[in-house]
């Protein structure tokens, strides 16, 4: 019973942050039909900006403002205006390709100019183990937890409580009407993609202590936050969160009750029972109340 | 006539290659509804679109109230009391439909203090929508969903209002209340443009009637005279003469 708790811990930390990087794919599909298949690298890349800055001396929390900052400005602004714009003109699919294009490109800077090396990352919260109820839990998977919903707890209250965020709802459901009404759509879609750049940032600041800083290390992760939006729906947010919650926890328990072997086919067996079963996705119903 | 509220003169506009507008010339007289009929493909849909900066105006002039609009930004034309209903569906299907119709005050929240009243105001006069204020606009149905673009269009208290086609896919009870809607508005004083299919019953709660062709302007006067012109009774009205 205690390693069941432990699993499902570690499982919702896992799937916390999958729930962060898939609410960001997520986005930057609805406001721009952008599939950014670069969402794995871009976790990857962040923890690097955090060594640089620790390693010129920073504090943590310095450098991991640093590292939102960067992220902001290279994986939101620039991306958006160097590959997104350019690309999206000539479709979603070759707008896709493109991304895949930059995940390789992101990987192989990385060896060149860093380092094809794995390297420690230090952890928001220290790494001890709490026993609560007999069961081991993780304090790092419950400062992982806390921090990711966090924020995703900030981002809801900022896409439907204020103005701003329903103009950025408004401008990725139906963008003519929103220009139509005066909304800067333009502006509108460069704040999603700054938003995304956030929230792959902290999710590398979350997940990089656990699998290390490595220029490959976004690969499983891109994957499952792919999938996991797939699962949830696609352009349901909610379902993203749901998605990336339930594909953590399964993915843990997969791994430690039928074989690690397996464990990476098991988002797959999960996408196909899904597309078979609920081909719009475990939220992607059609009508539903908002507050 | 009196100083026209709005006035196109030469307008040249397009997609692509193609020139759709070529020179069109009218002007919309002060109040009253003035229905714009003519053939599919005649145009219609391309005048709103270019006088709301949607689709560039390629040569001539569009003024409003004497002040020059050509190709100005849906934010600037707002702001000069200018509103567009555009043919179809123009909601945000996942929002509620309270806050779809606050983002119709989006270019002026700043300076509206009182858009709690106004919004108010677009609930007393379409009640449906209050029902079904906090509820996904998705859920809507269509004559509602039109309301929702009325009542949007409406917060920022527009001068002139360009409808395209608002009857089309409404029940004929629903085509009434729209109908309905909009003698109410040029009671209190609004210009509306009205671009309708259905041009019989549009002429007859009408002033003024533009008859539009191949992009140029035909014909204008009274609606009561157009409706009873055999040239265009026999082009538009379907020749339904005596029902
Ligand atoms: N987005 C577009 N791109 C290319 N051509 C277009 C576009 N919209 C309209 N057209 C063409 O422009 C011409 C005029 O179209 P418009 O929609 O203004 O006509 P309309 O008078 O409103 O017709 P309807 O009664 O069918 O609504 C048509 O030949 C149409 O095919
Ligand atoms: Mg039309």
């Amino acid at each position: 019973m205690s390693t069941f708790s432990t699993l499902i811990v570690g499982g919702l930390a896992t799937g916390a942050i999958y729930a962060v990087v898939a609410i960001g794919f997520a986005l930057l599909w609805q406001a721009s039909q952008t599939i950014n298949f670069a969402q794995g690298e871009f976790v990857m890349l962040p923890a690097f900006f955090a060594l640089i800055a620790m390693g010129m001396g920073a504090p943590y929390w310095l450098a991991a403002l640093v590292t939102i900052g960067m992220s902001v400005v290279i994986l939101g602004a620039m991306f958006k205006q160097m590959l997104v714009d350019p690309m999206i003109k000539h479709g979603v699919l070759p707008m896709a390709i493109a991304t895949m294009a930059l995940a390789i490109f992101m990987k192989e800077s990385v060896k060149d100019l860093y380092s094809a090396e794995a390297y420690p990352f230090p952890s928001l919260v220290p790494d001890r183990n709490l026993a609560i109820l007999g069961a081991n839990i993780s304090l790092q998977h419950i400062g992982i937890i806390v921090t990711a919903i966090g924020a995703i707890i900030g981002l809801t209250l900022l896409l439907e409580r204020t103005s701003i965020g329903r103009q950025m709802q408004a401008t990725a459901q139906n963008p003519t009407v929103a220009r139509l009404l005066g909304i800067p759509v333009e502006r509108m879609i460069l704040l999603t993609f700054v938003i995304n750049a956030v929230l792959v940032s902290i999710a590398s600041l979350l997940v990089t202590p656990i699998y290390l800083a490595k220029f490959s290390s976004g690969e499983t992760l891109g994957l499952a936050a792919f999938i996991a939006a797939i699962i949830g729906g696609f352009n349901q947010l909610r379902g993203a969160i749901i998605g990336g919650f339930l594909l953590g926890v399964v993915d843990n328990l997969a791994a430690a009750y039928i074989s690690t072997q397996y464990r990476s086919a098991v988002p797959l067996f999960i996408l196909i029972a899904v597309i078979l079963f609920r081909p719009h996705g475990i939220a992607g119903r059609k009508e539903e109340r908002t507050v | 006539m009196s100083e026209p509220v709005l006035a196109l003169e030469n307008v040249t506009a397009g997609y692509g290659r193609m020139t759709i507008l070529n020179g069109t010339t009218f002007s919309v007289p002060r109040g009253g509804i003035t229905t714009v009929i003519g053939p599919n493909g005649a145009g219609k849909s391309t005048v709103f679109k270019t006088i709301f900066g949607m689709l560039p105006a390629r040569a001539g002039r569009i003024g409003f109230e004497g002040r020059d609009i050509t190709n100005l930004p849906p934010r600037d034309l707002l702001a000069a009391g200018i509103c567009y209903i555009p043919q179809g569906r123009n909601i945000f299907p996942q929002l509620s439909v309270r806050h779809n119709i606050e983002l119709g005050a989006v270019t002026a929240a700043r300076r509206l203090d009182d858009l709690p009243r106004r919004i108010e105001r677009a609930f007393e006069r379409f009640p449906a929508l209050r029902e079904k204020a906090s509820v996904q606009a998705s859920t809507l149905s269509g004559g509602q969903q039109k309301q929702l673009e009325i009542a949007r269009g409406l917060l920022l208290d527009p001068k002139l209002i360009l409808i395209d086609e608002p009857s089309i896919g409404l029940s004929p009870k629903l085509v009434q209340e729209t109908f309905a809607a909009l003698q109410e508005l040029r009671a209190a004083g609004v210009t509306i443009l009205l671009i309708e299919q259905n041009a019989r019953s549009a002429l007859e709660i009408s002033d003024h009637a533009l008859v539009l062709e191949l992009g140029q302007a035909r014909i204008f006067g009274p609606a009561k005279e157009i409706l009873h012109d055999p040239r265009v009774a026999e082009l538009f009205l379907g020749g339904l003469a005596h029902d």
